[in-house]
């Protein structure tokens, strides 16, 4: 009697290990070129499924500041726009001023240029309340605003404060909304602290009818409005060149989530070629296995019998 | 003499009949795993004679021989054994995995952080104030649900332990029954093999759902002691004809003990092993999860109280609870969010108390890392695990195998035996033939 044998049970069950285990891997194969993704759970490779939540993490955060810079840059916009209309109106009112210092220019003339400027500051008044399109007031601080209110005496002062809200846009950066109202129309001439409202209404009241020495008073005007139109260049290039920033960080967010798509593709796509040429080995292997399967168990001496 | 050889002829013949049918019987068993191959064994029968001289008188059945190697079947129990543990709790962690990872925690906590984000850009939108608070209330029942599926993956696990036990219990009072019935067992009789068949297929069970020691006496009984995982001897489980039951004792935090006739013991191997080691690690997952809850309870609402809400009030608490399982939120409407620091006017766009906030959550080792963290310490355990696992079906395979070989049946050597036996049962019937020519022979002398 020989103590080494084949038992038929062994080889039965070689076989069927075998086969099985080249089912299993045929099945992921199909799963990973069926669903596309190479991680159906994350202990198939737990450190590539660890950097995907990282980079979905990524992702989703770079969606919110992508907004969040677009919403930046409306605000940036319309700041700009505010103090570009400021800019204008300022050197419309520098003209008025020059005119009404011109000796030539009668009393009706200057009550007309009077006229005038009151109504410019009445529209500084507005451009200085002016809201994002979400409703927030453009000009005042972290406050609820209005930015400016006018008192009854009818000067107007500054009701925000001089904290400027910051917006996360990109990781680690966070952007300054805008500039205060305070930073934009209120200034020093000749060392006191004045506005450009309060420029404007002095000027207004002094060109009116029967104020003594009108001329005068609008060349002294003329510093104070020249000292406006700089805080008001100064602040738009400020408001330019944060818009200009904003573009740059447009800019890396758009290629930071080109990277992070390219590695989520690499690290949780399935390379599909990759795939199909293995799926394409292990079909023959398996066909050949089952092939070679049905041959060896033929092979029994019963079928000489 | 006739009468000898018609004797040796008939021996021979009923002895080649009686191999056939032990030849059949092994065929018929050949894909029976718990069967183990069996031949007869004979001996030349020579009676004494009167004068003192040896009477050839053929042969005589023995008995029935069954191929058996205690040491190839311990090895197959053994690594079986480990295999069941790695498999048992390989799939409990898995389902735990399935539990954390399908429960979009990671997912929840990041919608939060960006909600937040986006409040910051514009923290006085009531949408997205209203929104905030809405990602809270689902990260809050994405806790609930995380949890949840913890206690469901806890709580299958539970119940096949319980299971285990019972047949782990089953097949102990099932091989203090056979050790009986081995007693009173004739040596080499069929019912015998069967009994041994029986016994190795009951230790086999046993060994599947709990590790193992066993002694053989001479009769084939069985001593069985449980193996211990520190390596010290474990409490006798079948010794004799009585069997001792397996208890075991649930903690509050789900994990599991074991003893037996009062004794604690921590089982080696087996899927008890297995189901013990995955209840540990969900406990421990349990405590992280929680500890993760309480965290961002923590910081909200300390970060509530660090602020002013739209309103201008002091920020109230945002989640109530204190882990995983009764996180709410507190929180009733979108204005209650406190963006702006302590002692900010109503309305104020100041969102430097919201950045301090999504800071906390984001940091390093904030709530976001830490379950990141999580999850990839639960798979890299589970990867490591499997690793561990096709080393041990290797192993086990090879057993299994080397088991078979040693102990299986052979067709084709059944095959060979059958023609062989034939052939003998035909060649004795032809003894028989001549004895009884030789007999007409002599009757037919004249």
């Amino acid at each position: 009697m020989s103590f080494v044998s084949n038992a038929t049970g062994a080889f039965y069950e070689r076989s069927l290990i075998q086969m099985s285990d080249l089912r299993d891997s045929l099945e992921r194969l199909q799963t990973q070129i069926a669903t596309g993704v190479r991680l159906s759970r994350g202990s198939e490779d737990p450190a590539a499924a660890s950097r995907l939540r990282t980079l979905a993490r990524t992702e989703r955060l770079s969606e919110v500041q992508e907004d969040n810079a677009d919403k930046l840059a409306r605000d940036l916009d319309e700041a700009g726009d505010e103090a570009q209309g400021v800019a204008n109106l300022l050197a419309r009112a520098r003209e008025l001023a020059i005119q009404a210092a011109n000796d030539t220019t009668g009393e009706s003339g200057r009550a007309a240029i009077a006229e005038e400027i009151a109504l410019l500051e009445e529209e500084l008044f507005d451009r200085a309340n002016a809201q994002t399109l979400t409703g927030e007031p453009l000009f005042a601080g972290t406050a609820a605003g209005p930015a400016f209110v006018r008192e009854a005496d009818g000067s107007v002062t500054y009701n925000g404060n001089s904290e400027i809200p910051t917006v996360p846009v990109a990781p680690g950066t966070e952007l300054e909304r805008g500039v205060t109202g305070a930073q934009l129309f209120q200034f020093d001439v000749g060392g006191t602290p004045t506005s450009a409202f309060a420029v404007l209404s002095t000027l207004s009241a002094a060109l009116q009818p029967g104020v003594a020495d009108p001329t005068a008073a609008a060349q002294a005007a003329l510093e104070g409005i020249d000292a406006a139109i700089d805080t008001t260049t100064r602040n738009q290039t400020v408001l330019g060149t944060r818009l200009a920033w904003v573009g740059v960080i447009q800019d890396d967010q758009l290629d930071r989530s080109l990277t992070v798509a390219e590695q989520q593709s690499d690290l949780g796509d399935t390379d599909l070629s990759d795939a199909i040429v293995r799926l394409q080995q292990t079909q023959v292997a398996l066909e050949a296995s089952q092939a070679s399967f049905t041959r060896v168990s033929n092979l029994t001496l019963f079928n000489a019998l | 003499m006739p009468g000898s050889l018609f004797q040796i002829g008939r021996s021979g013949a009923a002895a080649a009949r009686a191999s056939l049918e032990v030849t059949s019987q092994n065929i018929a068993n050949a894909s029976n795993p718990d069967y183990a191959r069996r031949t007869l064994s004979s001996r030349e029968l020579v009676g004494i004679s009167a004068s003192g001289n040896g009477v050839l008188n053929g042969v005589r059945i023995e008995g029935i021989t069954r191929f058996d190697s205690a040491i190839v079947q311990q090895q197959a129990r053994q690594s079986a054994s480990e295999l069941a543990r790695a498999d048992t709790e390989l799939a409990a962690l898995r389902d735990t995995e399935l539990a954390l990872e399908q429960s979009s925690l990671f997912e929840g906590l990041v919608e939060f952080e960006a909600v937040l984000t986006q409040l910051e850009g514009n923290p006085l939108e009531p949408a997205l104030r209203t929104n905030a608070l809405e990602t809270g209330r689902q990260l809050a029942s994405t806790f609930q649900f995380a949890n949840s599926t913890l206690a469901t993956a806890r709580g299958q696990v539970q119940a096949s332990t319980a299971i285990s036990l019972d047949e782990a219990n089953l097949q102990a009072a099932e091989l203090a029954r056979i050790n009986q019935n081995l007693a009173n067992a004739r040596d080499g009789t069929a019912g015998q093999a069967a009994l041994l068949d029986a016994r190795d297929a009951a230790l086999r069970a046993l060994s599947q759902e709990v590790g193992i020691e066993t002694e053989f006496d001479s009769r084939g009984a069985v001593t069985v002691r449980l193996a211990d995982a520190s390596g010290a001897a474990g409490p006798l489980l079948v010794d004799g004809l009585t069997s001792s039951d397996i208890t075991s004792t649930t903690a509050p935090d789900g994990t599991v003990s074991f003893a037996v006739g009062g004794a604690a013991v921590t089982p080696a191997r087996g899927a008890l092993a297995g189901q013990a080691a995955a209840l540990d690690a969900q406990a421990d997952y349990q405590i992280e999860l929680d500890a993760i809850a309480a965290e961002i309870i923590a910081l909200s609402n300390a970060a509530q109280a660090s602020g002013a809400d739209a309103d201008g009030n002091p920020g109230q608490p945002f989640f109530t609870g204190t882990g995983a399982a009764d996180i709410e939120l507190a929180l009733t409407s979108g204005t209650q969010l406190a963006t702006a620091p302590a002692g900010s006017p109503a309305g104020s766009t100041n969102t430097t108390n919201l950045a301090s906030f999504v800071a906390s959550i984001g940091g390093d080792d904030g709530p976001i890392a830490r379950t990141d963290t999580l999850l990839l310490g639960l798979s890299s355990r589970i990867s490591a695990q499997e690793v561990t696992r096709t080393g041990l079906a290797a192993i086990a395979e090879n057993a299994q195998a080397t088991l078979l070989t040693e102990t299986g049946v052979d067709l084709d050597t059944e095959a060979a035996n059958l023609i062989r036996l034939q052939q003998a049962f035909e060649a004795n019937s032809r003894v028989m033939q001549v004895a009884t020519e030789i007999f007409d022979t002599l009757l037919g002398l004249r």
